[in-house]
């Protein structure tokens, strides 16, 4: 059977404008990934990965040490929180409680980075006199992590379909074992884009970590409290201030480690996902 | 066993020595107190019936309704369903749609628990005991009586985990050459072996609809069930595939009881021995499959198996 020639041109119209919608999406992305990695490369030498800021110059080990440290630690703790939280309000369905945690999730993904920060500041820093710390930041970064991780399980685990759930039942398997081994299974490619999100979140934020981690230009102590911590976008977010060179290049260099970890963390995923089916 | 005899015991009284051991062996002469005394002894042997109450009615069934109602908020789907399911054969029940055929099939093994705003009211007794008696654990009774859904099925794992999946729950295997055996043993009885020896760590979702059927039935089982339900387990699968697994319902009847609910008539009168017929959420006939088939009792079901609605 043959196409209509009207259908034919809507068709091409439709395909061009999805094409157009893409490049527009993808143009800016690319942009900006070719500028950082131009001004980075340059930079970016072995020694730069290995020695510590100093001034204006110097290395960003530090600040790599310092990230991966804040990070992980926020991961640890939203994580398995964010993903119990929101399996519980998944699979509860409705109520009182559920919705306040969905409120709360939504209105904490709302909330500006630097609120939670300067919350952290008063709560951890002084209130409960942690100091400048690895802690004190690794929470405020879990806090800001964290509604991403609910609200995405909260979505996974509620699209799985109840035929599942079902026939698991039905072989006399009890409703917590059901979820554990084949809800959240079946939910968990969402579930690792929700984590996957809120990493790349974390990996990206500098105002909840300045009143929180501050900053060190010293590798991180191994102490958790009152001991400052560098971090990567200090770097950037200060150092392309500054009208030296040299500063800018360690800016455009940590900027482009910061591209390459979200990216790279992606690829893992997506490669852990893939081995699993 | 004639049919006569058969439909007889399908009228509500125990079936006559029906071959099965224990409750559904009662002989049907046996005065009610004895019957009832030995009922007790026999419950002993068996975990849950040791915990209720031990009620003799329907005897010779494996699972009985007594005059069993079910509301959905605003509708009352089943109106007082009274029928005793014979152990050991295929039992089809069929009725137009949304007759609650699939409701009744549900509450056999408490699967409508997890709807909300049910209302139930009479009885459902598998082996002598009231399935919504306090002290029965629905999950240790959804092991007893396996269910297969209309539409296929398969959890996202292999097709081994599939069925390996309940058991290791239950810790049914100790040993993982036992789970070997199991899975095949039960890949087997479902028909689906041959099919899938050398693909057994392959995902179960690349398998064609009526493989999955065929998963799910050996999945279902692999926990050793007693009774096992299948609502329309055909619907959606092609006509080769419904062959396939007609065929294993004829060859695991004997060794289970077996609960279809089917639309297609031919289907009822090629694999059951007793057949149901359900309208508007009430039982209008049952009997032997031969002679709700061939002489109805009722109008309705003639009118029924003629075509004239549904
Ligand atoms: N979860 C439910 N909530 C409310 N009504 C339902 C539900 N499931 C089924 N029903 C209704 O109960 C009646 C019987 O349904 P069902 O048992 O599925 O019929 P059948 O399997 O014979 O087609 C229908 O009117 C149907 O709409
Ligand atoms: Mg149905």
């Amino acid at each position: 059977m043959r196409t209509p020639p009207a259908r034919r041109v809507r068709n091409a119209l439709a395909v061009t404008l999805a094409w157009v919608a893409v490049c527009a999406a993808l143009f800016p992305l690319l942009d900006m990934a070719v500028l950082v990695a131009r001004h980075a490369l340059p930079a970016l030498r072995f020694k730069v990965l290995t020695t510590v800021t100093s001034g204006i110059a110097g290395g960003l080990a530090n600040a790599i040490a310092g990230s991966a440290l804040l990070v992980v630690f926020a991961a640890v703790i939203a994580i398995p929180v964010g993903v119990l939280g929101g399996t519980f309000v998944a699979e509860q369905r409705s109520g009182a409680f559920v919705r306040t945690v969905r409120m709360a999730a939504d209105v904490l993904a709302g909330l500006p980075s630097i609120a939670v920060g300067y919350f952290g500041y008063i709560a951890l820093v002084q209130a409960l006199g942690w100091g400048f710390s690895a802690l004190a930041g690794a929470l405020a970064l879990a806090l800001l992590m964290l509604p991403y991780v609910v609200r995405t399980t909260d979505y996974a685990v509620a699209a799985v379909s109840d035929d599942l759930r079902d026939a698991s039942l039905a072989l006399g398997v009890d409703p917590t074992t059901t979820v554990r081994r084949i809800v959240l299974r079946a939910a968990l490619p969402g579930i690792v884009t929700g984590v996957m999100l809120g990493v790349g979140v974390a990996v990206g934020e500098t105002a909840p970590l300045l009143y929180t981690a501050s900053w060190s230009s010293f590798m991180p102590t191994g102490r958790l409290t009152h001991s400052p911590v560098g971090y990567l976008t200090y770097v950037v977010w200060t150092y392309i201030n500054q009208p030296f060179a040299a500063a800018h290049a360690l800016a455009y260099a940590a900027a482009f480690l910061l591209m390459v970890a979200v990216l790279m963390l992606n690829v893992a995923a997506r490669w852990a996902l893939g081995q699993r089916s | 066993m004639a049919v006569s005899e058969v439909a007889d015991g399908w009228r509500g009284r125990p079936l006559a020595a029906g071959g099965a051991t224990g409750l559904d062996g009662a002989p049907e002469s046996m005065p009610r107190a004895a019957l009832t005394a030995d009922a007790r002894a026999t419950g002993a042997r068996s975990a849950m019936a040791a915990e209720a109450a031990t009620i003799a009615d329907g005897g010779g069934a494996v699972l009985s309704a007594v005059d069993f109602h079910l509301w959905y908020p605003g509708l009352h789907a089943l109106r007082g369903i009274t029928l005793d399911l014979p152990p050991s054969r295929i039992t089809a029940i069929i009725g137009p749609s949304g007759c609650g055929k699939s409701t009744f099939l549900r509450s056999l093994n408490r699967m409508n628990d997890r709807i909300p705003g049910i209302v139930t009211q009479g009885r459902i007794l598998f082996r002598g005991t009231d399935i919504f008696a306090p002290q029965v654990d629905p999950v240790a009774l959804r092991r007893r009586i396996g269910m297969v859904f209309q539409r296929p099925v398969v959890f996202p794992m292999s097709i081994f985990d599939n069925v390996a999946y309940a058991p290791r729950i239950h810790r049914l295997e100790r040993t993982s050459a036992g789970m070997w055996v199991r899975v095949e043993r039960c890949l087997r009885d479902a028909g689906l072996w041959d099919e899938v020896k050398d693909r057994l760590r392959r995902p179960a979702s690349a398998l064609s609809g009526g493989q999955q059927q065929r998963l799910a039935i050996a999945r279902a089982l692999a926990v050793d069930p007693e009774v096992i339900l299948l609502d329309e387990p055909t619907s959606a699968v092609d006509p080769v595939a419904t062959g396939r697994i007609e065929d294993t319902l004829l060859r695991l009847a004997g060794r289970f009881s077996i609960v279809i609910v089917t639309h297609n008539l031919g289907q009822a009168a090629r694999i059951s021995q007793h057949t149901v017929f359900f309208l508007g959420g009430e039982v209008v006939e049952a009997g032997a499959t031969e002679e709700v088939f061939s002489q109805p009792r009722d109008t309705r079901t003639e009118q029924y198996l003629t075509g004239r609605f549904g």
